[in-house]
């Protein structure tokens, strides 16, 4: 079983209850392979954006802004899908940079709009298959096409990815920069 | 049938949720809400089109509340010439406007399926509808289709920029057509304050005072206005068109401008 703490453990502002993220982490994180790894999550309750990021890789340390848990129809209160899809996504991300093919890849705050988005449509599409739900399939692919243009090139370089198992970085890029340059030609 | 129906009382299913504005304003982040919608709305800005979502999900239910605040006018008062009627001609108008309402509640369900949005996601405020319960016909009118329906206008074109930009030919050329729409509306609520005031300036006072008090709460944080980094562009051509005088369309610029001075840091 994972360890994953959550701070703060009591809130003030928002109306989050820490053990119950807690368990929600956990249990993805579990499913995701983390048995018996720290993961600590660090919420700062006092903002509404839903930006995270991921601090540390072992322990994982993830830093969340409230409004990225929070439920977008009733504000202040937290989400169980949102958390679930937030957790998920970072440590799947976590993961792929553990392994040999994304060892190129460069630090999050370093990716271009394209790529974050694709490798976000590479670990969304995943995780949709490992817990059987629908990833909010359109609205990736309304990000996606943001990012890579309204075309059919983009439409089926989406679809690659989503669909995909076993990219490595360098084809992710691939797909992604071709995507992007139909846009461009 | 009973006049003058609450908000309390509109008709939703389980999916949508309301949100009081009372609500809205005791939210301790407030300030931090004014500052992440603090700039204009780009499709280059990381969260954009997840921004641009959520505002099509607040379009979608401002619809449906014009939708039933324009069908509300066309019942809530009796047809002639009295302080508290309204001409037959108005009815006309406002029956017109639902069925516009109605075919922008269409398109923003589909614009909403566009962009991966689900019916409901986001908390509904009924702000919009509150405005259309005003007891003066007048009133509402100036508060509906001059305030209101004016903030779309702003709203609309900025999402027609939006799509523009991002090269998505479906929301751009949706947004359009709703524009244009919008500019008709606002021009209806231009007509008909001047003719139902025509003598009677204090009347034509108390209307445009309303309006300004609907501007204003629709200003919240500066959210629209002409500066650059307004997140929703003052459209000063449309609003033109629609019978807004420039004086008209600076004073609401300013209130945007003294609405961002006091959110509170």
């Amino acid at each position: 079983m994972a360890m994953v703490t959550v701070e703060p453990t009591t809130f003030s502002v928002v109306f989050f209850d820490a053990s119950v993220i807690c368990d929600w982490a956990r249990d993805v994180a579990d499913r995701l392979g983390f048995d018996g790894e720290e993961v600590h999550i660090v919420i700062d309750e006092t903002s509404p954006l839903a930006r995270w990021h991921i601090a540390g890789d072992r322990p994982v340390r993830l830093l969340v802004d409230g409004g990225a848990f929070e439920d977008t129809r009733r504000p202040r209160e937290m989400a169980e899908r949102r958390t679930r899809d937030v957790v998920g996504r970072a440590l799947l991300r976590v993961l792929d940079r553990r392994g040999d093919g994304f060892v190129d890849a460069p630090p999050d705050d370093e990716l271009t709009l394209a790529h974050a988005v694709a490798w976000d449509v590479y670990v969304v599409g995943r995780l949709a298959r490992r817990f059987e739900h629908n990833g909010q399939r359109q609205r990736r692919l309304y990000q996606f096409r943001n990012r890579h243009g309204f075309s059919d090139a983009a439409d089926a370089a989406f679809d690659r990815i989503w669909s995909a198992d076993d990219l490595d970085w360098a084809a992710l890029i691939a797909i992604s920069d071709g995507a992007r340059a139909v846009v461009t030609e | 049938m009973r006049k003058l129906f609450p908000a309390d009382d509109l008709a939703r299913d389980e999916r949508f949720v309301r949100q009081t504005q009372e609500a809205r304003i005791a939210d301790p982040r407030r300030a931090r809400v004014a500052e992440a919608n603090a700039k204009r709305l780009t499709p280059d800005l990381p969260n954009g089109p997840d921004r641009a979502r959520a505002l099509m999900h607040g379009i979608f239910v401002g619809e449906v509340q014009a939708l039933e605040g324009a069908g509300r006018t066309c019942f809530d008062f009796e047809t002639g010439g009295g302080a508290d009627d309204v001409p037959f001609e108005l009815k006309l108008d406002m029956a017109r406007q639902c069925w516009d309402e109605a075919r922008h509640c269409e398109i923003s369900v589909k614009l909403g399926d566009h962009m991966g949005t689900e019916l409901g996601e986001y908390t509904e405020n009924t702000t919009l509808y509150e405005a259309a319960c005003n007891p003066d016909p007048v009133l509402r009118l100036t508060g509906v289709n001059r305030a209101l329906e004016g903030l779309a206008i702003d709203v609309f074109n900025t999402m027609r920029e939006f799509g523009d930009a991002s090269g998505d030919p479906v929301l751009e050329f949706c947004e359009d057509w709703m524009l244009a729409d919008e500019v008709t509306h606002v021009k209806m609520g231009s007509d008909w304050l001047r003719r139902l005031t025509d003598g009677d300036k204090a009347r034509l006072d108390r209307a445009l005072e309303f309006q300004r008090v609907v501007d204003k709460l629709f200003s919240f944080n500066g959210f629209r206005g002409d500066d650059d980094e307004s997140p929703i562009q003052l459209t000063r051509r449309f609003r033109e068109m629609a019978g807004f005088t420039p004086e008209e369309i600076d004073e609401i610029a300013e209130m945007s401008r003294q609405s961002r001075s006091e959110v509170p840091a």
